[in-house]
């Protein structure tokens, strides 16, 4: 855990990289993943850097196997994943892959054109033969109208048909005809133009096609029409065909009489089992391609994102053209060097150079990145810290304190047996099978973030658990595992009559025999209190809420001032350690002070009330609120009021008001002076001093009102964790009466069926409003109180995170969008 | 602003996400210092590298080497018919009208490109790629078989959202390049118009932004049809019939414009505006100078820009249109200069502030 305390101690070193061996070492570091390279040429163009044509044709790698993925989807041929990650290839090893890359991509389009050339005949001579099938019933239509010419003479014209009326004035074959497929929502548009454009003068039937075709280019599923134009004359002609071709509508030819039709789809139907014959075989050669990709293209594609991450990386570097060396400024951690050295002469080895790449350390001024070393175990609670604001370099790092210190706050507000229990069981199942979940990543953001804080989920859980049999509460029941300390027989005259009689009785603590000191077997024969947590008792006690507010209430007001009180000591860590003494005495030690005289005070007459008061005395017992407010109008507490805790109080809190006040000023003084004091060293002129005097002053001012404003505020800030207890309590309470206690209270037959059936009401709201939404809700305030309440004290968090340069990284981010 | 306008008030509701989304996307709009990065480039593949660095992404990135300008033209275009598509598709009522206007005046380029494409007998398929998608609708391709307006109308048009638009330039005589240009600039007037009295209708801060910007648009139309009438053969009576009144020019500027003859006349008519008067200011077709045509476009710029100034309206989505219109523009002006290898006048584009 040592570690964890502060961030890892770093350096700034440069790298003397012969050019032939530098791509070799980069990849080294890139597996290694332990430095983070600097920007050295920051106002060169991104086109204008030495190694961009290397990061172009990687482009064009990447694109090309882009390409081959996106067939290998359209085909559903899953993609072999043996977890292999391979080093990254040399350089030359590029120009094997780019051929490489460069056949499949032309074979593939080889395929592809031959497949959409092929797809479409075959769509064509369907549509054609689906024309044959369709038209057949117009025509049919027309002949019979055609071989009655004489009826059609002599009965009604309006009960006849356009065609009908036209063929029996002329001779049918005048009458021309084209016939084609259509798009199917093209059609009323197309009918509508067609009408319009023609004047009417056209006939149109349609009829849809039950079976929808793929679109040969895009793939996509169309639905299509058969329509047959009947017109007369050349000019009609030319213009229906322009209209059609206006409407992508592909015309085919039809020809009039049947045996014609026939003979013609005939032939279709032999050319459209060549066709599928031709298809499948052109099918089977692009899955034999496509198989070949598909073992590899994973393994390709990290080779290409290693080789394009590396360049990028080298063009960050400095070229020095007259000794051939690239210059390389890193920041790596100060313990790893050996490792980076390590790395180094294996890449200077494997490229065969001769000349050793020199790595060495530079004093900077800058302020180096903040690396925490982290596990799985200690990542989620890092990643909470860190949302906040990155800690300055090795300043003391929160985290390993919020491991502990978070759950317990959450638990505190989110405090129920059973339902910490759930947590518990849930957060247990992500761990135990953490790494098939690892493994198979999924898109749901919200999965892969309750994965990522499983241990923080299982901790909060056990913390829930304990908190929950603190408050003796389990789905807002009580447990009585020990035994009541009370004992309502024990009054007297309380008979079983009296008791059956009387909805609720007053017990007196007061009255012996009642609470504690029964000898009785029955409920506690120890005579002790209950031994720990709340006793049953207060389950049915009309004053709990009452009772337990005003405990929970202090509860809080203490726990707020242990972690404030351990924020300031830790402050008082990064002021020893940064050797900043002057802020120690005249900063740190007034903040304790006063944080102690006031909310360390209150937290004392606490304790000390529950210590010393006890039932017997109980109903003149102080009120510490009163006194406290007293205390800061200068009253002394008094019998009268009900404020004077123990004899020599007023003493006792005249002295603290006394140390409080110096304390105030001491901190404004104090800082000023040291302030001063560091101004006179330096040799800037007295007019600038003095400007920047006036103004130390005034931040300071603000700065010590602004703490103490904040020890009162934060201390009532750490209310919430009563209020949300509180609040959870009743909820479950309320969920309890409500739902499940409906189902119980239901007599006979009914009450097993309606039992059953409510329990899953009872279930769901459970885990949706009580689990998720109150965990989610404890879960915020616990983090406000870490990062505000807690942090303030001793966290200025003014660092930026260190990313080192790293193929893991990078192929993970990638390989998974 | 006096009037209190209930639309306001739900305007978050129905549109506020759009418009969320409209202001983000106009961040993503190249700044001064990404243009000053563009015109170094030497090749293409370096434009693509360094567009890849702004909002443009990876746009480019299935395209195979070598890139060429009309790939880069394409792909633009595509980006911003996608955007749009997708804020049309999720417009509710009035914008969907609006941004439907929007579409408008694609549709009439589309036609009178196809119509004048069809004229000088170009291919059908040829002229289709030329057309911008924005502006596609179903009886499109089809106006190649009208040979007269009527025609045009009474079998293709009726039934298309141009149709109002298009009462005024009915007539019986064959279609001919002169009268092709009337009937672009009677339908763009009318199409104008409608925008106008649309906007000044909705009231409220649309109309504040869009009749601004609608105004100048008419002026602008006036303002060139005017100029390039001249050793033409339409009569100043017919020209006058071109003009969109709802500018800040009608009704009297309109009067003056249509019994101009040369360009120092409308130069002195412009002079009496305070707005126009700067853009006649130094113009000229010396090299170092700019063009009337840029000035205009610079005014539309600043105004467009303004438009995103004032929340609660329908303007921004159309400057939006047009801005990103003129960053393709500028993007492909220095694409083609940098393919040409023609760097002297790579600076001409017109910046976005």
């Amino acid at each position: 855990m040592g570690h964890l305390f502060r961030s890892e101690e770093m350096c700034l070193t440069q790298l003397y990289l012969q050019s032939e061996a530098a791509f070799a070492c980069v990849s080294e570091l890139g597996e290694l993943g332990l430095a983070q390279f600097r920007d050295l040429n920051p106002n060169v163009n991104a086109f204008q850097r030495k190694f961009v044509n290397e990061v172009r044709r990687c482009d064009e790698m990447e694109r090309k196997l882009r390409f081959l993925e996106r067939e290998l989807k359209k085909d559903n041929i899953p993609v072999d994943d043996d977890g292999d990650v391979p080093f990254a290839p040399l350089p030359r090893e590029m120009i094997d892959l780019e051929g490489k890359f460069e056949k499949l991509e032309k074979d593939m389009k080889e395929v592809n054109s031959n497949e959409e050339t092929l797809k479409r005949n075959f769509l064509e001579l369907t549509e054609l033969r689906y024309i044959l099938r369709k038209t057949q019933s117009f025509f049919e239509e027309a002949a019979m109208f055609h071989e009655q010419p004489e009826y059609g003479h002599g009965g009604d014209e309006s009960t006849q048909s356009l065609l009908g009326s036209e063929a029996s004035r002329g001779p049918f074959t005048k009458l021309g005809f084209v016939t084609g497929v259509i798009l199917r929502e093209k059609m009323p548009a197309f009918e509508r133009v067609l009408w319009r454009a023609c004047r009417g003068n056209v006939f149109l039937r349609y009829v849809e096609i039950e079976e929808s075709f793929k679109d040969p280019h895009t793939g996509d599923t169309v639905n299509k029409c058969v329509f047959i134009i009947f017109f007369q004359g050349e000019q009609l002609k030319n213009r229906v065909k322009k209209i059609c071709e206006g409407f992508h509508a592909t015309l085919y030819p039809c020809p009039e009489s049947p045996q014609e039709r026939r003979e013609i789809a005939i032939g279709v139907m032999t050319r459209i089992e060549d066709l599928q014959t031709v298809l499948s075989q052109t099918d089977d050669h692009r899955r034999l391609v496509l198989s070949q990709v598909a073992r590899d293209i994973r393994i390709w594609l990290i080779k290409v994102r290693k080789i394009k991450a590396i360049y990028d990386t080298l063009n960050l570097f400095n070229v020095n053209i007259a000794e051939k060396c690239l210059i390389a400024e890193c920041w790596c951690p100060a313990a790893d060097l050996d490792k980076i050295r390590m790395s180094l002469r294996r890449g200077t080895e494997s490229s065969g150079s001769s000349v050793p790449s020199i790595l060495q350390v530079m004093k900077t001024e800058e302020s180096p990145p903040t690396y925490n070393r982290t596990n799985d175990f200690t990542s989620a609670f890092q990643a909470l810290i860190d949302a906040f604001g990155v800690a300055s370099y090795r300043e003391v790092n929160p985290s390993p304190f919020t491991i502990i210190t978070f759950p317990f706050l959450f638990a505190v507000m989110f405090g129920d047996l059973g339902h910490g229990l759930i947590m518990f069981v849930f957060g247990f199942y992500l761990v135990w099978n953490q790494q098939k979940f690892l493994r198979n990543k999924s898109n749901n953001e919200i999965w892969e973030m309750m994965l990522g804080g499983r241990y923080l989920i299982l901790l909060m859980g056990i913390f829930s658990m304990y908190t929950g049999f603190l408050y003796n509460e389990c789905f807002s029941r009580s447990l009585n595992v020990f035994g009541s300390a009370w004992n309502v027989s024990n009054n007297p005259g309380w008979d079983k009559d009296y008791l059956r009689n009387h909805e609720s009785l007053l017990v007196d603590p007061a009255k012996p025999g009642v609470f504690r000191g029964s000898d009785l077997p029955y409920p506690n024969s120890t005579g002790n209190p209950y031994p720990y947590g709340m006793d049953p008792i207060w389950q049915s006690a009309s004053n709990k809420i009452t009772f337990l507010n005003s405990y929970k209430m202090k509860g809080a007001v203490i726990m707020g001032l242990c972690q404030m009180l351990f924020g300031l000591s830790l402050a008082l860590y990064n002021h020893l350690y940064f050797k900043n003494y002057t802020s120690l005495l005249c900063e740190w030690v007034p903040k304790v002070v006063f944080l102690l005289c006031v909310i360390g005070y209150l937290c004392f007459l606490i304790l000390y009330k529950w210590a010393v008061w006890n039932a017997a005395d109980s109903f003149h017992a102080p009120s510490l609120m009163i006194g406290l407010i007293n205390m800061f109008m200068f009253k002394a507490p008094s019998l009268k009021e009900q404020t004077l805790v123990f004899q020599g109080h007023a003493t006792f809190q005249k002295v603290l008001q006394i140390v409080n006040d110096s304390g105030d000023d001491e901190e404004i003084l104090h800082h000023n002076e040291a302030i001063m004091d560091s101004d006179s060293d330096s040799d800037s002129s007295k007019q600038e001093e003095e400007f920047e005097m006036g103004q130390f002053m005034i931040i300071q001012v603000i700065h010590t009102i602004e703490y103490c404003l904040n020890c009162i505020s934060h201390t009532a800030s750490y209310l919430r964790l009563w209020a949300l207890s509180l609040a959870h309590a009743e909820l479950s309470e309320v969920l309890w009466t409500m739902v499940m206690h409906s189902g119980l209270a239901m007599p006979g037959t009914l009450g097993i069926i309606g039992s059953f059936i409510v329990f899953w009401g009872f279930s769901a709201l459970t885990v949706g409003i009580l689990l998720v939404m109150e965990g989610l809700s404890a879960f915020l305030h616990a983090l406000r109180l870490h990062w505000v309440e807690f942090q303030s004290k001793f966290y200025s968090g003014e660092g930026y995170i260190f990313s080192p340069f790293s193929f893991d990284a990078i192929i993970h981010d990638k390989v998974e969008e | 602003m006096g009037s209190f306008d209930l639309s306001e008030i739900f305007y978050n509701v129905d549109s506020g996400y759009l418009e969320g989304l409209i202001r983000g996307f106009k961040n993503g709009i190249l700044r001064q210092e990404d243009y000053r990065h563009l015109t170094q480039c030497d090749t293409l593949e370096d434009l693509k590298l360094h567009l890849q660095g702004t909002d443009y992404g990876n746009f480019l990135a299935n395209e195979p080497s070598p890139l060429t300008v009309s790939v880069i033209d394409d792909k633009l275009r595509e980006k911003l018919v996608a955007e749009f598509e997708y804020i049309r598709n999720h417009s509710y009522k009035e914008l969907g009208v609006f941004l439907d206007f929007i579409k408008y005046s694609y549709m009439i380029d589309n036609i009178i490109l196809l119509i004048t494409g069809t004229l000088h007998q170009r291919q059908l398929s040829e002229l289709l790629t030329k057309c911008h998608p924005l502006g596609t609708f179903d009886q499109m391709e089809t106006v190649t078989i009208a040979t007269n307006t009527a025609d045009l109308y009474n079998a293709i048009l009726v039934d298309s959202p141009l149709a109002p638009f298009f009462k005024e330039c009915i007539s019986e005589e064959d279609l001919n390049e002169m009268n092709i240009e009337i009937i672009r600039n009677t339908l763009y007037k009318a199409y104008l118009e409608a925008f106008y009295d649309w906007c000044k209708e909705k009231g409220g801060a649309t109309a504040d932004v869009m009749c601004e910007i609608l105004a100048f648009e008419a002026d602008r139309r006036s303002i060139i049809i005017t100029i390039n009438s001249f050793g033409t053969e339409l009569t100043k009576e017919d020209r006058a019939k071109l003009y969109p009144r709802r500018g800040k020019l009608y009704p009297d500027g309109l009067i003056e414009l249509a019994r101009a003859d040369d360009y120092e006349t409308v130069k002195r008519i412009a002079e009496y505006y305070a707005d126009y008067r700067p853009l006649f200011d130094g113009t000229g077709n010396g090299p170092g100078d700019k063009t009337l045509e840029d000035k205009f476009f610079e005014h539309e710029v600043t105004l467009n820009v303004n438009s995103f100034m004032q929340q609660f309206q329908y303007g921004v989505f159309y400057s939006y249109v047009k801005l990103k219109e003129q960053e393709c523009r500028n993007v492909i002006w220095i694409a083609e200069c940098i393919a040409q290898r023609h760097r002297a006048k790579i600076e001409s584009y017109i910046p976005i502030m």
